[in-house]
């Protein structure tokens, strides 16, 4: 179970207090006022934050009781929908439809922070940047060598996360646009975390695969995509568009001790602060 | 000396012990003997609670799968379900066949060579190492048991595939070649440490009598212990292969977890606990995809129970020859 938890989730932005504001205030002003228990259920790829945020809510609230769990995105909203959860983390909006994933009604998306995604190769492959279509091509598997797109003549091995994965989601969606995943052949494997992703991109040999930034490292590539590379500069000047932001579900409003945590997690305070150590950064930039 | 003989007589008898040569009504209703019934009687209870409480596990279990898995049925037929290979259920095409030969052809393959292999490693424990390496080879054995399959899965990654890869030629060596052979590594200490035992249980007049009869050690092996420690070996290889199809962890990192039939033993493929743990995380909870699922882990459950039930009517069968 260890390989869910995606360590960093990487949040590549700057504050700014959309809807965050009030709650900054709010957040300071109900110390220790607040008692209860929230319950947080979902993605991986926020667990980290939502950890660090709690044991830092905990000391301004010691009757809160929080615990966090990751089992990924989809189970975050349908936790809070079945009652288990309070809060349910995910890589995108939940509140909306999204291409193999009905919208959850009645529920309330609270953003919390934003991912950088970016294509990944093995550091054998010659090829440093790639277009829309290029890995539109490379994904549905209509494109199968690695000279078809400027490399060197080997065949290409496609890695894909499951289904269900919010990376994969937000790959798809502002990576491919929209187009599908091929879904076989003797070159295409599925795996079922980031860490799972890192270790095969490393250890493969042309293969292309995608992972949050903070992943990224020397044994693989990041690859440019229509020649902007996958940087946090990058998506504050607004050129690189594949990342996404993480929300923390609810059912209705939050109230109680859940707004107190989601205000405390959005406050100013708590977005430059140790979110950005965890390379997560505030999200209201880049709106 | 007087001391020493007259304890039975000194001591009033009744002070001794009231309930032992006498019938009961000796005065109190605790009695020793009524103590002695009781506690026999509470002890035979608990076992016997104990060991329904086991089946009552085990039903529960099958009639929970089964229920849930039922439900899958509404919208898929059985023989789509059983017998296509269409395996997508993002568009509503629900083909386990796929995952249910994959798991047969898996298991297959790891008794394939997991058996002869852990054989011989039981035979040479039993009849050949000297006593200090068994001593050593034994413990070494058990701890292989305990490794947790998540590191086996690991180094199957990061070892094993690059060098599958390399000889074979393909460019993605996933599959049921590299799957069976960390199965094989995770099964080799279970099969032949319980052979082990089974084939040191063989008492030595057996083989004091072959080689009286002038027959080699090969021999002797192979006509005479092996036949007498026939049945836990098989006990052996059951539970070996239970322990093959169900597992999991080390499965999903070298299987390559694609719904495809593989046309190669490197081709990435999917078995049922394969994908059913890549996926029942991420799939709603009262979707038929999540019926499927469950209807899947049945499967898993029947095709190991159904293994197990052939292999003790073999053993029943093979007591009887021998």
């Amino acid at each position: 179970m260890k390989k869910w938890i995606k360590p960093f989730t990487a949040m590549l932005m700057a504050v700014s207090l959309i809807g965050g504001l009030g709650g900054a205030t709010t957040a300071s002003a109900a110390k220790s006022t607040e008692k209860g228990k929230i319950v947080i259920n979902g993605s991986s790829a926020l667990l980290p934050l939502t950890l660090q945020a709690a044991s830092e809510f905990k000391k301004d609230n010691p009757k809160v009781k929080i615990s966090a769990s990751a089992a990924g995105s989809i189970t975050g909203p349908q936790s809070v929908r079945k009652g288990i959860a309070d809060i349910g983390a995910v890589d995108w909006d939940a509140s909306k439809d999204v291409p193999g994933f009905k919208k959850f009604d009645g529920m309330v998306a609270n953003p919390v922070a934003v991912t950088v995604f970016t294509a990944v190769v093995n550091t054998n492959v010659g090829v440093s940047n790639l277009t829309t279509k290029q890995l539109q091509d490379i994904f549905s598997g209509k494109v199968t060598n690695w000279k078809e797109v400027g490399g060197s003549d080997a065949n290409i091995v496609v890695v894909n996360r499951k289904f269900g994965s919010g990376t994969r989601v937000n790959f798809q969606q502002k990576a491919l646009d929209g187009k599908d995943f091929m879904s076989k052949g003797d070159n295409y494997k599925e795996v079922g975390s980031s860490g799972d992703m890192k270790t095969t991109i490393e250890t493969t040999p042309n293969a292309i695969g995608y992972i949050d930034l903070p992943y990224v490292t020397s044994k693989m590539k990041a690859v440019s995509i229509n020649g902007v590379a996958p940087t946090e500069k990058n998506v504050l000047n607004k050129t690189y568009k594949v990342w996404g932001i993480g929300y923390y579900m609810t059912k209705g409003q939050p109230t109680g001790a859940t707004k107190a945590f989601i205000d405390y997690i959005q406050s100013s305070k708590f977005q430059n602060g140790s979110l950005k150590k965890l390379k997560f950064i505030p999200l209201a930039a880049v709106k | 000396m007087i001391d020493l003989n007259p304890s039975t007589n000194s001591p009033a008898p009744s002070e001794l012990g009231p309930s032992i040569g006498k019938a009961p009504g000796s005065g109190t209703r605790f009695d020793r003997k009524a103590r002695l019934r009781w506690s026999n009687k509470l002890f035979r209870l608990v076992c016997i609670g104990s060991a329904s409480f086991v089946c009552l596990v085990l039903l529960c279990i099958l009639v929970l799968m089964l229920r849930t898995g039922v439900l899958t049925f509404g919208d898929v037929s059985l023989s789509e379900f059983f017998f296509s290979t269409n395996w997508d259920p993002e568009n509503e095409h629900y083909g386990a066949l796929i995952f249910i030969l994959g798991t047969l052809a898996l298991t297959g393959l790891t008794m394939l060579f997991a058996i002869p292999i852990s054989v011989i490693i039981a035979v040479f424990l039993a009849e050949m190492t000297p006593k200090w390496l068994r001593h050593t080879l034994r413990p070494v054995l058990d701890l292989l048991v305990g490794i947790p399959s998540v590191v086996y899965g690991f180094l199957g990654l990061t070892i094993l595939i690059p060098w599958l890869r390399d000889l074979s030629g393909h460019d993605l060596a996933d599959g049921l070649l590299a799957a069976s052979i960390v199965l094989t590594i995770m099964v080799l200490p279970t099969i032949s440490r319980i052979s082990d035992d089974a084939i040191s249980a063989v008492p030595n007049k057996y083989r004091d009598a072959a080689y009286a009869l002038g027959a080699n050690r090969f021999q002797t092996v192979i006509r005479v212990v092996l036949p007498a420690a026939r049945s836990g070996i098989m006990y052996a290889v059951i539970l070996g292969m239970t322990r093959a199809i169900g597992e999991t962890m080390a499965v999903v990192m070298v299987i390559g977890n694609t719904a495809q039939l593989p046309n190669s033993l490197f081709t990435p493929t999917s078995v049922l606990t394969s994908n059913i743990v890549m996926q029942i995380s991420s799939v709603e909870f009262d979707s038929t995809w999540n019926h499927g699922l469950y209807m899947m882990g049945f499967i898993l459950l029947a095709i190991s129970i159904l293994m197990i039930v052939v292999v003790r009517m073999f053993q029943k069968k093979g007591g009887h020859s021998s």
